[in-house]
């Protein structure tokens, strides 16, 4: 396994583009092909910011530091080289489009990684379609819904999936994709990431997350523990259930200073 | 000066008495007293101003200089293949059961299914089957639906038609293919004046595409139509016009539509073309379980104007109506969506909604959006509602972030957002054509 990271952040400082709050104040963290990450917080202390960072979210301006990714300087991309280079951010919120088809969002999605006049093949988009499905173990049907319009919190994250499944990124971003699931819908989205990584072990996992619980579903190589913006603790699992123990109040009393 | 251009002047012919009498030459004599007391109403009202609420926000008196116009007479030109534009529009059609085609205000072909003709489905040029002394023309043509009373317009239009379409259907007999109208207008600084009348009768049923196109134009052009449609009892009837002009065109119509007991009137526009597009529609329902569902729309890029002037008259109790019309604007577009729901008294049990969507590209773009009601009956159940969105960031971002580049991504948006509209009318072909149309202008944004 090659040994240099397919995601190196570095000091990096970001907060809300135009606005004069500093929300991550030089965080480091480097993840290798294969490896699978955990960033674990309380409210507000920066961890979905890092992820759409990461993502080129336009509402997010880094400050300061830097992220390469493949070697790469990511935030000199737009989201859509990003994503064509091989990120993928599974959104805590993920947006309703009505009147467009999952199919047809997935099929775009494709087409815009084809060469100019080079046209995605509809034959061959079914059959990945249904055999990404059916790794799945989705109802076909579903795709021909319009993306996550009317959709339940569970669907939502299970479209989700579906669209990394296809899109097969070499990082995928996980930003609280566990949040406010329950737990049959939890198990389903962790299904569906240990699948994709038992395909292609090369695909890394920066998983962020308020709760333990789904890191017994998706067992982290690195957990890291954010606080007002910086990393305060990294190590194995472990950390995961120290914090579940003791909760981030010592975390916060250690930092306020 | 020159000799040729006095010359030139002298045959070019302007919209007035003279134009009428050109325009009637051959017809019977109702028709021709029809025409003259549509000319003198015409002569008797004045122009619609900016003051009136209703044209508020088109000048017509700026945008439309009626004095240049030189009117089609319905001359058809003998042997002159069809403009490559239409040919190419008419070979996208699928399966149709008959079609008329019409060149600058003339009837150049009409073709209908041999067994329909041989029920007793009637589908002719107007103008024929005015000369030919057809009973319903001379009862229904400018006299129920869109009568020269109607306002400036509606009088010119029975003034100086020069053709059209006349499609019966009878009693119990249902056309399941669409029957189209294919028109196409060539000539710069022209006013075209076409009719369209339609009677379904009784149980019958029929699908009507009326789809208009022109090249490019440098001087305004004027295609201004008149369309009466009548559902009798129990009828079907879906009406499709598809505006698809060049610039400089000025799409101007008239439609209103009439439906009797338990029959159904469902029109849908689509205006994506010309410099200047208004339509008048009136939707009345004058029967119980009359229903119509009036569905809308519009993609303005440019300096394109769309005004759409709508009224659903719940004259009948327990009828239902049900309007949708959603558009997207770019450039420097105008959209003005004016709709009133009318219950008159004694309408019980009415069910009519209203609903308008307009969806903002580009920071030029302007939509205005004015639903009204006015109600005379106790028991009736009404909505209405507008909005005026810009295009959502968050879900630019959303699709974006899966390696859409940013105009894939609008292009997504606009088409789920629109294809709304036309999921509800999925009458063969003219989703095809409609959403292939949107996205050739979608390459331009």
């Amino acid at each position: 396994m090659d040994d240099s990271p397919i995601l190196a952040v570095t000091g990096l400082e970001a907060g809300v583009a135009d606005g004069d709050l500093e929300i991550l104040k030089g965080v480091d963290l480097a993840i290798r092909p294969g490896e699978i990450h955990a960033i674990m917080g309380p409210n507000g202390s920066g961890k979905s910011t890092l992820a759409k960072v990461i993502a080129g979210h336009p509402e997010y301006e880094a400050t300061g530091g830097g992220v390469a990714f493949g070697g790469e300087d990511l935030l000199e991309m737009e989201p859509d080289e990003r994503a064509q280079a091989g990120v993928f951010m599974a959104f805590q919120y993920p947006v309703e489009i009505p009147g467009v088809s999952i199919a047809n969002f997935l099929r775009t999605a494709l087409q815009s990684r084809l060469e100019d006049g080079e046209e995605l093949d509809l034959f061959d988009f079914q059959e990945l379609l249904m055999e990404r499905m059916e790794l799945l173990d989705m109802d076909l049907a579903f795709a021909q819904r319009p993306v996550n319009d009317g959709f339940s919190g569970g669907e939502k994250k299970r479209n989700e999936i579906l669209q990394m499944a296809v899109l097969k990124p070499a990082l995928a971003v996980m930003d609280e994709t566990d949040s406010g699931l329950d737990i049959d819908a939890l198990q389903v989205v962790a299904r569906g990431v240990n699948a994709l990584r038992e395909e292609n072990p090369e695909m890394s996992v920066l998983l962020i997350t308020h709760y333990q619980r789904v890191l017994s579903h998706i067992v982290p190589d690195t957990v890291h523990v954010v606080v007002d913006g910086r990393i305060v603790e990294s190590g194995g699992p472990e950390v995961a259930l120290e914090l579940e123990a003791q909760g981030y109040e010592e975390y916060r009393k250690a930092h306020a200073a | 000066m020159s000799q040729a251009t006095a010359v030139r002047e002298e045959v070019r012919r302007v919209i007035g008495r003279s134009a009428v009498m050109a325009a009637g030459a051959g017809d019977p004599a109702w028709l021709r007293a029809r025409r003259s007391e549509a000319w003198d109403v015409f002569e008797a009202t004045p122009l619609p101003s900016k003051r009136s609420e209703e044209w508020r926000y088109t000048d017509v008196a700026r945008l439309l200089p009626l004095d240049g116009l030189v009117p089609n007479v319905g001359e058809a030109i003998a042997g002159r293949a069809l403009p490559e534009g239409l040919r190419r529009a008419m070979a996208q059609d699928r399966e149709s059961a008959g079609r008329i085609v019409d060149v600058d205000g003339a009837v150049v072909s009409v073709e209908l299914d041999e067994a329909l003709a041989a029920q007793g489905v009637v589908l002719a040029s107007l103008r024929d089957a005015a000369r030919a002394g057809v009973p319903e023309v001379e009862a229904l043509l400018a006299t129920e639906a869109v009568p020269a009373a109607d306002g400036k317009f509606p009088a010119l239009n029975a003034a100086l038609w020069s053709d059209g379409v006349f499609l019966r259907v009878p009693r119990g007999v249902r056309v399941d293919r669409t029957i189209r109208l294919s028109r196409w207008v060539s000539q710069p600084g022209t006013a075209t004046f076409t009719r369209i009348l339609i009677v379904a009768e009784e149980r019958s049923r029929l699908s009507f595409v009326d789809e208009i196109l022109s090249p490019h134009f440098s001087t305004v052009t004027l295609a201004n139509t008149a369309v009466e449609l009548f559902s009798r009892g129990g009828a079907q009837v879906q009406y499709v016009s598809l505006q698809r002009m060049g610039e400089g065109g000025f799409y101007l119509a008239n439609q209103r539509t009439l439906a009797e007991r338990d029959s159904t009137l469902d029109t849908l526009n689509v205006a994506l073309g010309g410099s200047v597009g208004r339509i008048d529609l009136n939707a009345r329902l004058l029967g119980p379980g009359a229903n119509s569902d009036m569905l809308g729309l519009y993609f303005g890029d440019t300096d394109q104007h769309f005004d759409f002037n709508t009224s659903q008259d719940h004259v009948a109790p327990h009828a239902h109506s049900d309007l949708l019309y959603k558009g997207a604007l770019d450039g420097a577009a105008r959209g003005v969506f004016r709709g009133i729901i009318r219950v008159h008294e004694g309408a019980q049990g009415t069910d009519a909604y209203q609903t308008n969507r307009n969806l903002i590209l580009s920071d030029k773009a302007i939509a205005t959006s004015l639903p009204n009601l006015e109600i005379e009956a106790d028991d009736v159940r009404c909505s209405h509602g507008a909005t005026v969105g810009q295009l959502d960031a968050e879900a630019l971002f959303y699709l974006m972030s899966r390696g859409l580049r940013r105009e894939q991504a609008e292009r997504l948006v606009v088409m789920g957002f629109l294809g709304e509209v036309l999921s509800k009318l999925p009458l063969g072909g003219v989703v095809e054509k409609v959403t292939q149309a949107i996205e050739a202008k979608l390459r331009y944004v």
